[in-house]
């Protein structure tokens, strides 16, 4: 009983180096998302390149997709738009939801929708276009309602459209391959 | 000159008399807009508030916080609608479920160790002191011997 309670420290200290050397390679960013298996949230949001034509949770359903969250000024999402193309020609079907960071008044900046559409046009020209189209979430209204932390994140919808999977973070073969390909494939069917 | 100089003087006192400041209704919204903001933690970022940070989430999260607050939700409203969208993560007071029961239950248990520690310890000294007592009564070989030796200075002095 004495020499039992005399390993006792050394069984915390093993346990505590166990604990915190785990924690160096655990990622902070990674934790349950809050609208996991719940439908989209409501929304009317104009398409970015026809303003005219407005999307609603009804009309982008009806086929499995990934909703990724990007924009032209968000260096990772650019990375990504080679491989997500790639996806697309293996016929996945990707809708764009584009991320518009706020516009500072004090600065004098205003909101050009036509300087954008341009940039937009001329980006996935040079990157490739992975997107069937892009919906213009303006004031981050839906993008505030799905949770999103920041640029790039992508959600699988099902066909009844219901959020099946959201990944914080960029899309590439690695991430594809252990994360959304088998989701992906499951809903297929 | 020195009139340029100080009309530049009262343009800068008019440009920060321009900047815009957040009304509330009442003192209590803005106590519970203060509370929230500084309670709220911002998603990107690892660890500050929204208070304290201007990502684009935290500055979005700041705005919806004033307009809930202004709307006259009260402290859990605005918390729930927060939660719903951005998880237990966004609040710096995390709840008790399953997954957290081991923060509230392990002061607690540390606290019941360390009595037992002291008590059992304790009744661990009484013991040792109790036999000591105990053992006095018998005499010892050493006292024994002790005595005898007593006994034999005692027979040298008387004789000499």
């Amino acid at each position: 009983m004495r020499k039992l309670a005399f390993f006792i420290p050394f069984v915390l200290f093993i346990a505590l180096s166990v604990f915190l050397f785990s924690g160096l390679f655990s990622n902070p960013m990674e934790r349950e998302s809050s609208v996991l298996n719940q439908p989209l949230p409501a929304f009317a949001l104009p398409d970015l390149q026809q303003p005219e034509k407005i999307w609603t949770p009804d009309s982008v359903k009806g086929k499995p997709f990934l909703l990724n969250v990007w924009g032209t000024w968000c260096v990772t999402c650019n990375a990504e738009l080679a491989y997500l193309t790639e996806l697309r020609e293996q016929g996945v079907m990707i809708v764009g939801l584009y991320y518009q960071q706020p516009v500072d008044a004090a600065f004098g900046e205003v909101f050009n929708l036509a300087a954008l559409q341009q940039e937009v046009a001329l980006k996935l020209e040079q990157q490739g276009n992975p997107y069937q189209w892009n919906i213009l979430d303006k004031d981050r209204t839906l993008i505030f309602d799905l949770g999103v932390t920041g640029a790039p994140e992508t959600f699988l919808i099902d066909a009844q459209g219901i959020i099946r999977y959201h990944h914080i973070g960029d899309i590439n073969p690695q991430v594809w391959q252990q994360k959304l390909a088998a989701a992906y494939q499951s809903l297929q069917e | 000159m020195k009139y340029f100089f100080l009309s530049l003087l009262l343009i800068t006192a008019a440009a920060q008399a321009s900047q815009a400041l957040v009304e509330f209704k009442s003192p209590e919204q803005q106590a519970l807009f203060k509370e929230l903001t500084h309670e709220l933690r911002c998603p990107k970022c690892q660890n500050q508030n929204i208070a304290d940070s201007n990502a684009v989430v935290a500055v979005d999260m700041r705005a919806k916080t004033l307009e809930l607050v202004q709307q006259g939700q009260n402290k859990e409203q605005v918390l729930d609608y927060m939660k719903s969208r951005y998880g237990d993560f966004v609040h710096y007071q995390p709840p008790l479920n399953k997954f957290t029961l081991i923060l509230w239950l392990l002061p607690a248990l540390m606290v019941f160790g360390l009595i037992v520690l002291l008590v059992v310890r304790r009744k661990a000294e009484r013991n040792f002191v109790a036999s000591e007592s105990s053992d006095k009564t018998q005499p010892q070989p050493e006292q024994q011997l002790e005595q005898q030796l007593d006994q034999l200075i005692e027979q040298y002095r008387r004789k000499s």
